[in-house]
This record gives C-alpha cells, sequence and structure tokens, in this order.
C-alpha cells in the first residue's frame, strides 16, 4: 500500500468515529501538500503560473475546510465577481472532489453517496462530494449559489446539501435560449443574487470593486485567449492537472486578482516558449488528471500536449462590456458552450481547435455525465466533418479505480498513432 | 396528433389547431436507431423517444426542456431532419410570477412556430373546452404509483394485479390543471396552472411531493426508476423516510418488461399488503405433511416437513433445461428421501423463478415472502434477510413478527451472484470449494473494481497476468462484491440481526467479507440454501 493510499484509509477510518478529527487529520495532508508547493519541493517541472495555481487552489481548499463562514459554496458556472468584490471565498465541489481523489479517498466517498440514496449513474464528482459531506468531513458552507448550467446533478446536489445543511441558498436560472432577452432575464437575477450576497454578509458590495472584478475577468479572456494562440506554434511541455486549473481559473476564481494574474503568467509563459511539433489535443470535458495510463501519455510528454480544454474555454466565447456589469457576466452563461444546442459547442470547440491548431479532439464521456455523454457522437460527427479527427473516451474522471486503465490507454496510444500517422504523409507517397 | 412527454407541456393549445395530444410511449425491446446516434449510458426512455423519431412512429412533437438528455435527444432529431414537427420548450425550474410570465411567452412561441409550420391560424375559444376536469384527492385506499415515468404495459399491469387502484403520479402522468377563469383565455394564468402541479424533481422546488403521503387513505408506494435517470433515485430514499407504509422499487430501462424479476417484484409486493392476501386452499384433506419447491435460476430445492414444521427431508438438484422437469424430479426425490408417499402430502406451495411453471403445485408464492418466512422460524431475532441467489440478490426486511416490511433485488445484473462466483471460479480453475475458501488466506490487498459478469473475468485474467496470487485476487473480488451487497443492504434500509439464505452462503470467504463490509455478525444456517423451499413448505402448512 503506498503513502497516499495509506492516508486516504486512515481519513475514512477516523471518519466512521470522529469527522472532525478526519477533517483535521486530511488538512494535515493538505498543508504539507502546500507547503512542499510553496517551498518548490519536490522539484518538478510544474511552471511558474502552474504552481502559482496550484497554491492558490489548495489554499482555497484548505480555507473552505477551515473556515468555512468565510466561503460560499457555488456550483462551477457560478460568476463569482460578487463574491470577491465582498472579500468571500468561491469553491465548488469539483474542486473539492478534485482534492479527496487526490488522497484516494473517492470510492469510499461514493459508496456513501450511494447508501444515502443517489443513483450510482450520477456524475462522480457529485457523488464524492455528497459521499464527503454525509460522512461528516465537509463542514456546511456559509451559504450556496448555484445554477442550472451545466448539468441536472446540480439541480439534485445543491437543494440536498441546502436542506442537509440548513443554510441558505439562492437559485440562479440560465434559459435554454440563447438571445438578448435570455440575457437581460439573467442580469436581473445576477442583481438580486447581490441583494442576497449583502443580505447574507450584511454589508454592500462596493460597486467600484464589483467593477474592478469585472475587470478582472475581461483581463483574463485577453490573456487566455492569447495563450490558446501562442499554443498554435509554442510548445510548452504541461500536465494534465494543469489544464484542470486552467478550468477552475475560469469558473470560480474569474474575477479575483489570482485568475487575472495566472493567465498573465500562462500567456507569458507560453509566448517565451520554444516552437514545437508536437501533437496539439483539444480536450472536450472534464480531465481524467488521475488516470494512471493517460498520466504516463500525456504528462510533460514531448510529443502531445493539450493544447486548449473547452472547459476553460467556454466562459470566453462572448463579448463583455465592462460598463455594464451584470450583463457581461449574464452574457457569459447564456452564450457558454454548455449553455443551448450542441451545434454551439461543436462550433467553439472547432473556433479553438483552429487558433491552437489542434491535430485531434479528444471527447471525454465521463460517468454520470449526461450533458456530454449525449451530445459525444453528434460532436464527435461534427469535429470530424471539419477534418478534426475526434474519439470518445470513456471513463470516471473522478474515479481512476472505476475506469478500465489498459482499455482508455490502449484507445488513447491507438488514436495518437492514427494522428501521427496522419501528418506523415510521406509514408504513404 | 401531437406527441409529448412531459406534464407540463401545454397540451390543451394543441386542440387550439384542432389537433389531438398523446403521450410518447412507444418502448421497445431494443434501441438500435438511438445506440447509433447516442451514447449508451443515458435513458432508456430518451432513446426510446430517438427510436419513435428515428423509427417513424412519431412525426410530430412537443419536447420540453426538462433534461440533459431530452435536451440532447433534441439537438440528434433536429439534426436527422425525421419529424414533420418538432419543438422544445423551455421549462423554468420554479413557480412564481416572474417563471410564470417566461413560460407564458415560449407558449405563444410555440402558436407562433404551429402556426407558421401548419397554415392553421390558432383559435383560443377551442381550448377551454379540451381541459380534463380537476381530479380530487382519493376518497377510499389507493396505491400511488411515482418516481419516473413508467411504460404503459407495466402500468397497465401494476393496475392489473395490485389489490387497490393505482394512481399515476408519475413525471409524465397525473397532469391536474385549473381552468383558467378570466376571459378572454389568459396565457399567463395557464403557464401557472401549469406550473402549480405536483412537481416532478426536475422543479427546484418540491416539497408539495410529499402531501401525496399524508393523504389518509394511501396504502402503499410503487416508486419506478429508470436507470442513468438519476432524479429519483434520492426521491425514493426520501419517501422511504417519511412514509409508514410498504414501498416497492421497480427500477427499469424503459425496455419492454418480460423479466421474471418484475414480475417477482410485484407479486411479492401484492403479498406484503394486508388486501392483497388471498384465502388459499389445501390440495388434499387428508394429507399430514407439507412440501415447499424453490424452482430457481441454478437449482431446483424441495422440502418435506410435517404439521410442526419439521424437516423430513429436502433436497437439491441442478435445474437444467425445464422447470417442470426439475421440479417433478425434486419432488419425487424428497418423497422418496423420507420414504413417504404422494397421497401423503397436504399441499405444496412453490416460489423461486419457475413457480408459476412447476405444474404441480397448488399454490405460488414469491421467494421474497417464503425466504421472509423460512427466515424468521429458523432465526427468529432476524430482521435482514440476504439471500444470494444464482441469478439475483435480495435484501429482505422483516418485523419482529417475521413480516416483511420491505425488499430491494439487484437489476438486470449478475454481479456478485451465484452464477458470477461460477465464472470466477472457472476463470481461476478452480471448484466452488476452493475457491469458496481461497481468499481468507489472501497477502495482498487487490483492488478490483469489476463486479461485472464479463468485464471481472478480463480483469482477473490480466491479473493472473500479472502474476498476482490467486487467493489475493479471490480475496480481492470478494471484498468488491461484499461492498457491493452492503451498500444494497444500506438502500434497503436493513438493520442487524443479519441472516445470509441461498447457495451463496456456502462461501466462507464472501460471507466473511460481508460481515466486515456491514461491521455485525451474520448468521448462517444449515439450511441456508433451502431456506426458500422450507418458507415455501411452511406456507404450505397454513393452508
Amino acid at each position: 500500500m503506498d503513502l497516499i493510499q495509506w492516508f486516504g484509509n486512515t481519513v475514512m477510518g477516523f471518519c466512521k468515529q470522529d469527522p472532525e478529527k478526519a477533517r483535521r487529520f486530511l488538512l494535515t495532508g493538505y498543508r504539507a501538500n502546500l507547503l512542499s508547493l510553496i517551498t518548490h519541493l519536490p522539484p518538478s517541472a510544474m511552471t511558474k503560473a502552474n504552481r502559482y495555481a496550484a497554491i492558490h487552489i489548495m489554499e482555497t481548499i484548505i480555507r473552505s475546510l477551515t473556515r468555512p463562514k468565510t466561503c460560499a459554496m457555488v456550483s462551477l458556472f457560478v460568476p463569482c465577481e460578487m463574491l470577491y468584490s465582498i472579500g468571500l471565498a468561491p469553491y465548488s465541489l469539483e474542486a473539492i472532489s478534485g482534492y479527496i481523489m487526490g488522497v484516494s479517498c473517492e470510492d469510499a466517498c461514493q459508496q456513501k453517496a450511494s447508501e444515502a440514496g443517489f443513483s450510482d449513474t450520477m456524475c462522480a464528482y457529485h457523488m464524492t462530494y455528497l459521499g464527503a459531506a454525509e460522512l461528516g468531513l465537509m463542514p456546511p458552507p456559509r451559504f450556496i449559489i448555484y445554477s442550472n448550467l451545466a448539468c441536472d446533478g446540480n439541480m439534485i446536489t445543491f437543494p440536498y446539501l441546502r436542506d442537509k445543511h440548513n443554510v441558505p441558498s439562492f437559485y440562479l436560472d440560465i434559459p435554454y435560449e440563447k438571445s438578448d432577452d435570455s440575457v437581460r432575464y439573467v442580469a436581473s437575477q445576477l442583481q438580486v443574487m447581490q441583494d442576497f450576497i449583502e443580505q447574507m454578509v450584511g454589508k454592500h458590495i462596493p460597486e467600484e470593486r464589483l467593477h474592478k472584478a469585472v475587470r478582472n475577468s475581461i483581463a483574463a479572456k485577453k490573456d487566455a485567449l492569447a495563450t490558446a494562440s501562442y499554443r498554435k506554434s509554442h510548445f510548452l511541455p504541461t500536465d494534465m492537472t494543469n489544464e484542470m486549473y486552467s478550468a477552475f481559473m475560469s469558473h470560480i476564481l474569474l474575477g479575483s486578482d489570482t485568475a487575472a494574474k495566472y493567465f498573465s503568467l500562462l500567456r507569458e509563459e507560453n509566448q517565451k516558449a520554444p516552437f514545437g511539433k508536437a501533437k496539439r489535443l483539444l480536450w472536450l470535458h472534464t480531465i481524467p488528471y488521475m488516470q494512471p495510463s493517460l498520466r504516463n501519455l500525456i504528462n510533460y510528454s514531448k510529443d502531445v500536449s493539450i493544447a486548449a480544454c473547452d472547459l476553460t474555454y467556454d466562459s470566453f466565447v462572448s463579448d463583455w462590456d465592462e460598463d455594464d456589469v451584470y450583463r457581461a457576466m449574464a452574457s457569459r452563461l447564456v452564450y457558454s458552450g454548455y449553455n443551448g444546442p450542441v451545434d454551439d459547442r461543436i462550433r467553439y470547440a472547432l473556433q479553438m481547435a483552429n487558433v491552437t491548431g489542434a491535430d485531434g479532439a479528444i471527447i471525454f464521456a465521463h460517468w454520470g455525465c449526461k450533458v456530454t455523454l449525449g451530445a459525444s457522437k453528434m460532436l464527435k460527427q461534427g469535429l470530424e466533418e471539419r477534418g478534426i479527427p475526434a474519439i470518445i473516451l470513456d471513463g470516471n474522471g473522478a474515479s481512476p479505480a472505476a475506469t478500465g486503465d489498459g482499455q482508455i490507454r490502449t484507445r488513447m496510444e491507438a488514436f495518437l498513432e492514427m494522428l501521427e500517422a496522419s501528418s506523415d504523409d510521406s509514408l504513404y507517397l | 396528433m401531437i406527441h409529448y412527454i412531459c406534464k407540463y407541456t401545454p397540451i390543451e393549445l394543441f386542440a387550439g389547431f384542432g389537433q389531438k395530444a398523446a403521450v410518447l410511449d412507444f418502448p421497445k425491446p431494443r434501441y438500435d436507431h438511438s445506440d447509433e446516434v447516442m451514447h449508451g449510458n443515458i435513458c432508456g426512455f430518451g432513446k426510446s423517444v430517438l427510436e419513435a423519431v428515428l423509427g417513424g412512429d412519431v412525426k410530430q412533437i412537443v419536447l420540453m426542456n426538462c433534461c440533459d438528455v431530452i435536451r440532447r435527444v433534441y439537438d440528434i432529431l433536429s439534426k436527422s431532419g425525421c419529424c414533420d414537427f418538432l419543438y422544445m420548450m423551455d421549462l423554468p425550474h420554479v413557480c412564481n410570477d416572474c417563471q410564470s410570465e417566461r413560460f407564458a411567452l415560449e407558449m405563444k412561441k410555440f402558436i407562433k412556430e404551429y402556426e407558421s409550420f401548419s397554415g392553421i391560424p390558432f383559435n383560443s375559444t377551442l381550448i377551454k373546452s379540451n381541459f380534463a376536469p380537476l381530479k380530487e384527492e382519493p376518497k377510499e385506499p389507493f396505491l400511488v404509483l411515482c418516481g419516473n415515468r413508467t411504460e404503459g404495459t407495466l402500468v397497465k399491469e401494476l393496475k392489473e394485479k395490485m389489490p387497490l387502484p393505482v394512481i399515476d403520479c408519475t413525471c409524465v402522468s397525473g397532469r391536474n390543471i385549473s381552468i383558467p377563469k378570466q376571459d378572454p383565455f389568459n396565457m399567463s394564468e395557464y403557464a401557472k396552472s401549469l406550473l402549480s402541479q405536483f412537481p416532478c424533481m426536475r422543479m427546484e422546488t418540491r416539497k408539495q411531493r410529499r402531501q401525496i403521503f399524508e393523504n389518509p387513505y394511501l396504502r402503499g408506494v410503487i416508486y419506478h426508476t429508470v436507470k442513468f435517470c438519476d432524479y429519483y433515485s434520492l426521491d425514493f430514499r426520501e419517501t422511504q423516510k417519511c412514509c409508514p407504509w410498504p414501498i416497492m422499487k421497480l427500477e427499469t430501462d424503459w425496455t419492454l418488461q418480460s423479466s421474471g424479476q418484475i414480475r417477482t417484484r410485484i407479486e411479492a409486493f401484492c403479498e406484503t399488503l394486508e388486501a392483497g392476501k388471498e384465502q388459499k386452499t389445501k390440495m388434499n384433506e387428508n394429507g399430514t405433511l407439507f412440501v415447499g419447491i424453490d424452482s430457481g435460476s441454478t437449482s431446483t430445492d424441495a422440502v418435506l416437513i410435517d404439521r410442526n414444521g419439521r424437516i423430513l427431508s429436502s433436497v437439491i438438484l441442478p435445474t437444467g433445461r425445464g422447470a417442470q422437469k426439475s421440479a417433478k424430479n425434486a419432488l419425487e426425490s424428497v418423497l422418496h428421501k423420507a420414504g413417504v408417499s404422494f397421497s401423503e402430502i397436504a399441499s405444496i406451495v412453490s416460489t423461486g423463478y419457475g413457480r408459476t411453471n412447476t405444474g404441480l403445485n397448488n399454490e405460488s408464492i414469491t421467494e421474497i415472502s417464503c425466504h421472509a418466512k423460512g427466515g424468521h422460524f429458523l432465526y427468529p431475532p432476524v430482521r435482514t434477510i440476504i439471500d444470494i441467489g444464482g441469478q439475483d440478490c435480495k435484501v429482505i426486511r422483516l418485523d419482529a413478527e417475521g413480516a416483511v416490511t420491505g425488499f430491494l433485488m439487484n437489476d438486470k445484473c449478475a454481479a456478485g451472484t451465484g452464477r458470477f462466483l461460477e465464472m470466477v471460479a472457472k476463470a481461476l480453475g478452480m471448484s466452488l470449494d476452493e475457491l469458496s475458501h481461497a481468499g481468507l488466506s489472501w497477502k495482498e490487498d487487490i483492488t478490483i473494481t469489476n463486479t461485472c459478469t464479463v468485464f471481472a473475468e478480463s480483469e482477473i485474467v490480466s491479473l493472473v497476468a500479472q502474476n498476482c496470487s490467486v487467493n489475493d485476487i479471490v480475496h480481492g473480488l470478494e471484498v468488491s462484491i461484499s461492498s457491493r451487497i452492503a451498500t444494497q443492504v444500506r438502500s434497503a434500509g436493513g438493520t442487524p440481526p443479519y441472516m445470509l439464505t441461498g447457495g451463496v452462503a456456502q462461501n466462507q470467504g464472501v460471507v466473511k467479507a460481508i460481515s466486515e463490509a456491514l461491521g455485525a455478525e451474520i448468521f448462517i444456517c444449515k439450511e441456508a440454501q433451502i431456506c426458500g423451499a422450507f418458507g415455501a413448505a411452511l406456507f404450505a402448512a397454513e393452508l
């Protein structure tokens, strides 16, 4: 048994008798991880931007566990500019679940959620958090803000957590239709959301701070798009976890100074990176960064890299007016690639493939995600019709053990061989 | 004819175009068209919608923006061009004035769209006569069917077999819309009335769902869930907590149901309802002995008892190819073994999958009731029986009197059952007896994730190839199976003392692993394998 597995088993063991003791022990591990990131131990190929992201996300996770009253729980797509403007830290269950997976506790948590009555076919990220909450490992948040974007899982998980913890919540309804009318409708709800947050905290959100947060988001978007375009020709080896950091930065951290600085660092690194001819992948949906075979194939590889993930760039498809902060945030939600018809998601994916010069696309059919499972064959067809080879990779991003590692490795290797063969036309001349 | 799939659909508007509304209900044994265009891991109902349209059964359909699957179904159908009229309406998640106004606008958009498609001008005067009268609260004992939409043939079967009227409150049924009072027809009022119905689980506020369980005439709940629809699983558990009446969970994949499992569940539920009990009769008034026959998928067991429940003889025979022949052989053998003649038998009760096909019984009772009966007799303190048979696993909850208070069966999956262990033994080249002990002397804790009978075999082969010890592999499998069974026990609300019945009770490794997973001792009696047949014999003695 390795150290992490032992650590995870110990956390779960404590949970049975004393959940708070389990949480304290879990925090010991997270703090040790934070310390190693800050002190650059162990040395790794992590870039400055990625280390910066890892530190700040780890700090947020620790804060949500130690000072939950200074935090708000949000669903992944909720705009968080208002929360940053008033000094609260938002956190998402996907991020927490990722860190629970980091200490090998995900399967025990998912089993607990299943025992509590949640369906085994539900998104495994949701199941992990729900199980941890059931075990008492997660403290109640101060309040919850959630929306129906991007999946039905939100409509199951968050009302349950609200009732379980007996905490206030705010629901943000995102219409399916992408129109100015829908943007107005969401913008008006955001104003009510502001009232809700102010009432919860007992103070007003300073207007200038909110404007600054939205300007941060706009700056992050500019740098993120620039990063993507540099990746077309420049090449910087990276790992899958870093790409998930980007997805968190473009959602729950968007609007913060941290996200603005992160995307700025990322742009600089990619701009300075040497030119390279490695295969560039466009990744659609969550990244299974703990899957052993995929880590071996992709992490810091000189031959292949993830050039963009649609879960990062979905936030950046609409134009934002910094003078109208509510509309800026509302349009980000309404025009997200994860809202509306699949054709829009295909169109955005093609745009990203074009910007990054992607050689092929991975559609990760994450267990339990009906949004992507349902769309997967259309996405594949839509991309291939426009000359982007694509593969549907079935797996469970929140439970490496529940994914057939050998099978996923074979599919991925075969796909990379196919991309290699198709680029080396001389072989066939 | 315009088809619809959701009770929030404003079907009364269809009359404004002279069109009738019909619930889309086209379950098929397979969904071939759907599998071509959509990933397999989505709910069977979504597949059936695709199949109905792509197969040409449906030409006009109005979908609601119900869930992730229906949104993708709409995308696929839009692209296919197979529908003459395809429309998806955006359905709000909450019911307040603002959302009602928004929904009213959606309905106006639909009217415009259908006018454009059909060339028929909308006639609002035709709408009001199309409203069904408001349904009143039940005033006599009834059962409620709730949860996911349920295909028509299954609803019909439930209504026919249940001893009490069944009120269908599943997500597509139970429409109850008040006629808008304002004249001319007021769309906002209508929208509010639609959104105020008994809420489905997709709505943000669903406390109203609990009201049905407070009705004083309610006598039981049938809860239907569809595989890969996540909304209703949790609600089932919440219902279990708040509802004092017997509750049966039926999970289907929305294909046409023909399995014995569904029949067993329905009949077992009837048996648990007081009103469902029928007066049964003896076969031979002069007889003094009683026989129970358990016609299972793997073995056919027979038990002969006297009036005091004393076992005079018992046999376990392989089922072979025919339930009738195996049951006859078992009966002959059990009589021969005890040295008694057929004329001494007062009555016979059959149970198990083949219970209605034995051709020699005068009664058949489900194995759920029989295991409860037998288990309670053999070990009166028992509160939860875990019966692991050849092809399924049942968790049966009992009260102090031995009456069934609830049960849960696994779905169409042989994971962790006798068949699964047979497959494992075969893959490892061991006998079942060797398998039973192998896992007890493990050294390394191997994690095996697959309890799927098909995929576990390849995982075992792969572990053998990695030179893992056979004992460790067997132990890994036992842990995996026991974890699954423990989850099923907890899902069923099972509490100790526990008792394990069925052939798998002979496997010491599995028993130990289940005991560890549940954190409690498990009672195993020497009659564990014949407990169902013994319970059937006890029932026979009561005739």
